[in-house]
């Protein structure tokens, strides 16, 4: 009996370790299982079929749009045939590159590209570009910047954000204004006369919200956050301190308590409760996807589009602006690196760019698109396109350290406008974490 | 000395016999998975992460030995300091008060009344809940505009604060939505206190106790031991507090930097998300998750050292 119960025993732990053991082979296998399943199929094929997986963080309708793009490539190339899978947390990504078992190809932020780059996540795509000719000329310089490093180039950027300014036609006529502001002294004053105080100093309407962007108005200034010959990062720069103080004299105007009291109000920013939408705000800083929104959630509201204000006494920083992308890359250790390139050039290729971007309200990355006939449709975007070719566009320089570096500027920017630090002090020490991470 | 050992009577033979030396292998044969699965999932990730703590690593190159380089650079860390501050904050007047909440909603549940068992059950269901949709959840409670919070506070004519938005106010409304979740501990109160034998009530009564005499000194001291337990795991939980703070005050939301308005939610556990899996420091993540082990164990031994003189055992 005891013998018996043993031999059992034994049985059973060795079932279980067959089970654990093959957590991490059962994958390979079905895989292999899968493409040996359908290369058989496809028997007629000259080539083994390859099967690639994709990772994207889109979800939604904007899913359904990169769905219908992968069904055309599938359906144009039997032999490498793609899979979609919606995968909005981009730290999912980082996990299973270094488990060794990453996506094909995937989809990330453009300022996540250099930080991961550098630190060989990202399979540099200079062969490739060179091989196939890109031309990368064509895309927008600040767009594909944010990609780019010490020569090399890490992924493509399918699309871009850029800010302009938003205004409420019939606030603005109320306060007695024909047009939207041009310059920074301008919106000064504007923004005081936008904003509304009832019942004893409880403001019912701002002009605009002090704390929205510290990036783009530093461009306006002329502002840089890094010194590439020298090294160093300048959150001190003359132009980046400028519009911090410019969003610190809004801020001050109102006073942290009535802020938080008059944000605790605002609704929804994806509903039409959005203070912009519902006259809580008369302007806004927003990207070129809230003509759509407003489209669809407040049909009524009569708004204008307007360049961000300049600097009065730099007039050719004209139409300045902070763009940021979204990108496609070849992660570290993939299978099938030529198979994964021609999917991921085809989709940067004019015409999916155009398809793609067109159906999110997103803007193209290349210039040659931005006359192109599938924007007609899409609200706002003769402004927005028009404005996506303008000189003074910049994105955060691409470094290493860029992800730690927003991070720290957008809490010490948060701190001041609270008067937890004063600005000088604030701007240190943004510069004293950050300095010493740059190699 | 020899011989007197041996002359003592024989609490053990020397050696086992076959039979026990069989029962000795069968028994490590069966916990053999978990055995497997603490050296594997559990010890070898702890010696690792002590090891990364001595270095740079960012996931994809090799760790880069700096010794103790992280620690020197922890020390210096403004996050560090803000982290730890809300952090213990939680500790010290979320654990307390959530301890206090639930050994009182376990009193009401011990009443006989009638339906005590659907009370029972009501108290508990917020426990049921993952930590993620009642973080969600209480988002709209405590909106300020048209959240049942705020709308009985203006309804009383007491101030309404914005709750999540006001850096004051955030980590109150973190602790209002612990109190929600008491059940899970007013649970195990109760089953402690079905367990105080009734007679040293009735004996108290002869005695002439009155209420408050009965539950100081036998009600607390019997659930003294309780107390310490839901104390300590209570400890550790507000240490490693994340879901609520990232959550409420959302990564992607608000461009990447992590603990909600004025950095008021930045706890340590928050802090130590961010460096590792945003700013791929690795290494300093370690470092800081071996700083907090010990922080964790030091107030645990302290808490277990005090409790010598206020936790009873019963049978003492």
């Amino acid at each position: 009996m005891l013998r018996k119960g043993s031999t059992w025993g034994l049985i059973m732990v060795f079932l279980l370790a067959a089970v654990l053991s093959g957590c991490g082979g059962g994958k390979d296998s079905a895989a292999s299982g899968q493409e040996g399943g359908e290369a058989a199929k496809g028997g007629d094929a000259p080539k083994e079929k390859v099967q690639l997986s994709f990772w994207y963080g889109w979800t939604g309708p904007e899913a359904e749009a990169l769905e219908k793009l992968i069904k055309k490539w599938n359906d144009a190339n039997p032999d490498i045939q793609v899979k979609g899978l919606s995968q909005s947390d981009y730290q999912k990504q980082l996990t299973a590159i270094t488990g060794g078992n990453p996506p094909d190809v995937a989809s990330n932020f453009g300022q996540d590209v250099v930080p991961w780059g550098e630190r060989g996540a990202m399979m540099p795509l200079d062969d490739f570009i060179r091989k196939d000719n890109v031309d990368l000329g064509d895309f927008v310089p600040a767009a594909l910047s944010s990609s780019q490093a010490s020569g090399k180039t890490y992924a493509l950027p399918i699309a871009m954000h850029v800010s302009m300014l938003f205004y409420n036609k019939e606030l603005l006529e109320k306060a007695g204004f024909s047009g939207p502001p041009e310059t920074m002294g301008q919106l000064k004053e504007y923004i005081t006369k936008l904003s509304i105080k009832e019942d004893g100093g409880k403001l019912q309407q701002l002009g605009l919200w002090p704390g929205v962007d510290a990036y783009t108005f530093s461009y306006a200034y002329g502002g840089s956050y890094y010194d590439a010959d020298k090294k160093q990062v300048t959150p001190d720069d003359a132009g980046v301190k400028k519009a911090v103080e410019f969003g610190k004299g809004i801020w001050d105007q109102f006073g942290s308590k009535e802020l938080d009291r008059f944000a605790s109000g605002l609704g929804q920013y994806m509903s039409p409760q959005n203070p912009f939408f519902t006259g809580k705000y008369a302007m806004t800083i927003d990207g070129e996807w809230l003509p759509t929104f407003i489209k669809q959630y407040a049909p009524n509201l009569k708004y204008g589009i307007a360049p961000i204000p300049y600097d009065e006494s730099k007039p050719d920083l004209k139409d300045p602006g902070n763009v940021t992308t979204s990108v496609f890359y070849i992660p570290k250790g993939v299978k099938h690196p030529e198979e994964s390139w021609k999917f991921l050039k085809w989709m940067a290729d004019p015409e999916q760019m155009a398809e793609f971007t067109a159906a999110i309200g997103n803007l193209p990355t290349r210039t040659s698109l931005q006359t192109h006939e599938s924007y007609k449709e899409v609200p706002g975007f003769q402004e927005f396109l028009k404005y996506s070719s303008s000189p003074n566009l910049h994105s955060f320089p691409a470094t290493s350290f860029s992800t730690e570096y927003m991070t720290e500027f957008s809490n010490q920017y948060n701190a001041i406008l609270r008067g937890d630090v004063g600005l000088d002090e604030g701007l240190k020490r943004v510069k004293d974490k950050i300095q010493p991470l740059v190699k | 000395m020899i011989e007197t050992v041996s002359a003592a009577p024989p609490k053990r033979r020397r050696g086992w016999t076959r039979k026990e030396w069989h029962y000795f292998w069968l028994g490590l044969v069966f916990a053999s998975p978990w055995i497997i699965g603490f050296l594997v999932f559990t010890v070898y990730p702890f010696f690792s992460s002590l090891y990364f703590s001595l270095t740079e690593y960012d996931l994809f190159n090799p760790p880069k030995w700096v010794g103790m380089d992280n620690y020197a650079a922890i020390m210096k860390d403004r996050n560090f300091y803000k982290s730890i501050s809300n952090t213990l904050f939680m500790a010290f007047i979320s654990v307390p008060v959530t301890l206090f909440s639930s050994l009182l909603i376990a009193l009401l549940l011990n009443f006989k009344v009638k339906g005590i068992r659907y009370y029972r059950t009501i108290f508990y269901l917020p426990a049921v809940i993952p930590g993620v949709a009642s973080a969600l959840l209480w988002t709209w409670m405590l909106n300020p505009d048209f959240g049942l919070v705020n709308i009985f506070l203006r309804w009383a004519h007491l101030p309404d604060p914005a709750w999540l938005l006001d850096p004051r106010f955030t980590k109150p409304s973190l602790i209002l939505m612990g109190l929600w979740g008491s059940g899970a501990g007013a649970l195990i109160f109760l089953a402690a206190l079905q367990g105080v034998p009734q007679t040293y009530y009735e004996a108290a009564q002869v005695d002439g106790a009155n209420w408050w005499h009965r539950f100081w000194r036998i009600t607390v001291p019997a659930l003294s031991p309780i107390i310490l337990f839901q104390l300590i795991m209570g400890l550790i939980g507000a240490f490693q507090i994340f879901t609520e703070s990232y959550i409420l005050a959302g990564g992607k939301s608000s461009g990447g930097a992590l603990g909600g308005p004025g950095q008021s939610l930045l706890f340590y556990a928050v802090n130590l998300y961010q460096e590792a899996f945003i700013n791929l420091k690795m290494g300093y993540a370690s470092a800081l998750a071996w700083i907090l082990f010990v922080i964790v164990m030091l107030i645990t031994l302290l808490v277990l050292k005090t409790s010598k003189r206020w936790v009873y055992y019963g049978g003492e």
